[in-house]
């Protein structure tokens, strides 16, 4: 057994390893941690290097896999690069939803049954609330797209950013997502972090590395703290959460990781809900 | 590189060497990382403020930060050689190497360490220099050989060196001449700025 792996089987180590795919997207959500959007620099992961990763990952003893962006179904096979990398640990895929039609929808069956979860933004169940912040015509794709997908076996997972939502709001938002097939237990609510797109309109909560999960986080920069690492302002890549430009082997980001970690006072990522 | 072009004559080079031309420092070539964005396993190098270009840019690769710095101050560091010597050996070797950035702030450490303006202005000189200390003459040789040209160290120059220093200085000068010179590319390669202290107390001794 690695070092890697006594640490996440002990807790002390997370056992979920990020992935960058891509930072573009065809959004440009007012809290984006990365400055993402339809002009920005691609700076992808291949879907043959995330399945490298992916096989590391798993051999050095981690768990789980988490894909992230950027807008993950902009590149042409994430579909099926997903479905590969359920088959080599548990994978969560974050997707704004919005362009599961045509080629792309009939393409995501390819994760029905497999080991992946889509997680999907959803913000409010007030389409004008929620398309404030997340662009024109985004609550009306992803109503559209949850209940395709679910149809097809792919499991799927809500995430609402932005905090607890007023009562009301959130039972309105909850009684959506259940009429979507999305169970209760899959709707995961977290706040807007102050970084990237979020720091430069004074919005979300202020983090340092204790409030964050230490979940490793490959991205074409480097290696991270956690995927709310890597976040870019004015265009700037962050390098305070860097922890590695190295990441092959996956091992010595990992490694760096697990030493940061010893000593590591409590911090308030429970509490806060950032996942 | 050193601006010893502009003294006045009264205080030219012990040696009757040229001074080397001044040039004009292009920008930073990479950014100069500070505490609010140095990464976290370089954190403790910021601790104090800046730490100076060279941390400021490896910290943007913070595993290569990781394993140069103990070496670099192994190496630049206080060791079996004295410091005076140790500055001798980078001051000249930067100044072989046309090291703008390292002339300038260890021309200010030589000076702290006890050398005089004049010996610095020597060793910052082109052509040939010396000392009138036999063994820092002999080192000087040594230096010159290593840093100043390629291809194999002449027997004289070794011979000549081995009869004022032992077998383990010659091994952590010779490393410490190497150092210097990968420092002084870097540095160069990347126009590492001088910090406006070491200018004004370069300035101060005439120097600049």
């Amino acid at each position: 057994m690695t070092t890697i792996a006594e640490a996440v089987g002990a807790g002390e180590l997370p056992g979920r390893v990020w992935m960058y795919s891509n930072y573009h997207c065809n959004l440009a959500c007012s809290y984006c941690l990365t400055e993402s959007g339809p002009g920005v620099s691609r700076r992808e992961l291949t879907g043959e290097r995330m399945i490298e990763v992916a096989r590391d990952a798993a051999e050095l003893g981690f768990t789980a896999l988490g894909v992230t962006g950027g807008e993950p179904f902009l590149l042409p096979d994430m579909a099926h690069t997903l479905a590969e990398l359920g088959s080599i640990l548990p994978t969560i895929g974050l997707t704004n939803g919005t362009l599961f039609t045509g080629r792309r929808l009939a393409a995501a069956e390819e994760m029905a049954g497999t080991d992946v979860t889509l997680q999907i933004s959803l913000d409010s169940a007030d389409p004008d609330i929620n398309d404030a912040a997340r662009g024109p015509e985004n609550f009306a794709k992803v109503i559209a797209a949850i209940p395709a997908l679910v149809e097809r076996g792919i499991t799927v997972r809500i995430a609402t950013t932005g905090g607890e939502p007023e009562p009301e709001a959130m039972a309105r938002l909850c009684a959506l997502h259940r009429d979507l097939g999305v169970p209760d237990e899959d709707h995961v609510v977290r706040p807007i972090i102050n970084r990237g797109r979020a720091a430069d309109a004074e919005m979300g909560v202020d983090v340092t590395e204790l409030d964050l999960p230490a979940e490793l986080t490959v991205t074409a920069d480097g290696a991270f703290w956690s995927p709310f690492g890597p976040t870019v302002i004015n265009g700037d890549l962050d390098t305070d959460l860097l922890l590695t430009r190295t990441t092959a082997p996956l091992r010595v980001p990992a490694e760096t990781l697990l030493g940061l970690l010893q000593g590591r006072p409590a911090g308030t990522d429970s509490t806060l809900n950032i996942r | 590189m050193s601006s010893a072009e502009a003294l006045p004559a009264a205080e030219a080079p012990v040696s009757s060497a040229e001074a080397l031309p001044a040039a004009v420092a292009p920008a930073t070539r990479v950014p100069l990382l500070t505490a609010a964005n140095a990464p976290l396993t370089a954190r403790r190098y910021f601790g104090n403020g800046d730490p100076g270009p060279i941390v400021a840019a490896l910290a943007t690769v913070p595993e290569l930060l990781e394993v140069s710095l103990p070496f670099l101050s192994t190496v630049l560091g206080a060791s079996a050689l004295d410091a005076r010597t140790k500055e001798i050996v980078i001051v000249r070797t930067s100044a072989l190497q046309e090291c703008r950035y390292c002339v300038d702030a260890h021309s200010v450490v030589a000076l702290d360490t006890g050398l005089s303006v004049a010996e610095v202005r020597t060793l910052t000189a082109t052509g040939p220099v010396s000392l009138p200390d036999a063994r820092e003459a002999a080192l000087l040789a040594w230096i010159d050989a290593v840093a100043g040209t390629i291809g194999p160290v002449a027997d004289s120059v070794a011979a000549r060196l081995g009869t004022t220093f032992r077998d383990h200085e010659i091994v952590e000068l010779t490393m410490l001449i190497g150092a210097t010179m990968m420092l002084n590319r870097f540095c160069t390669a990347l126009s590492l700025p001088t910090s406006p202290e070491v200018a004004a107390r370069l300035s101060e001794q005439g120097l600049r």
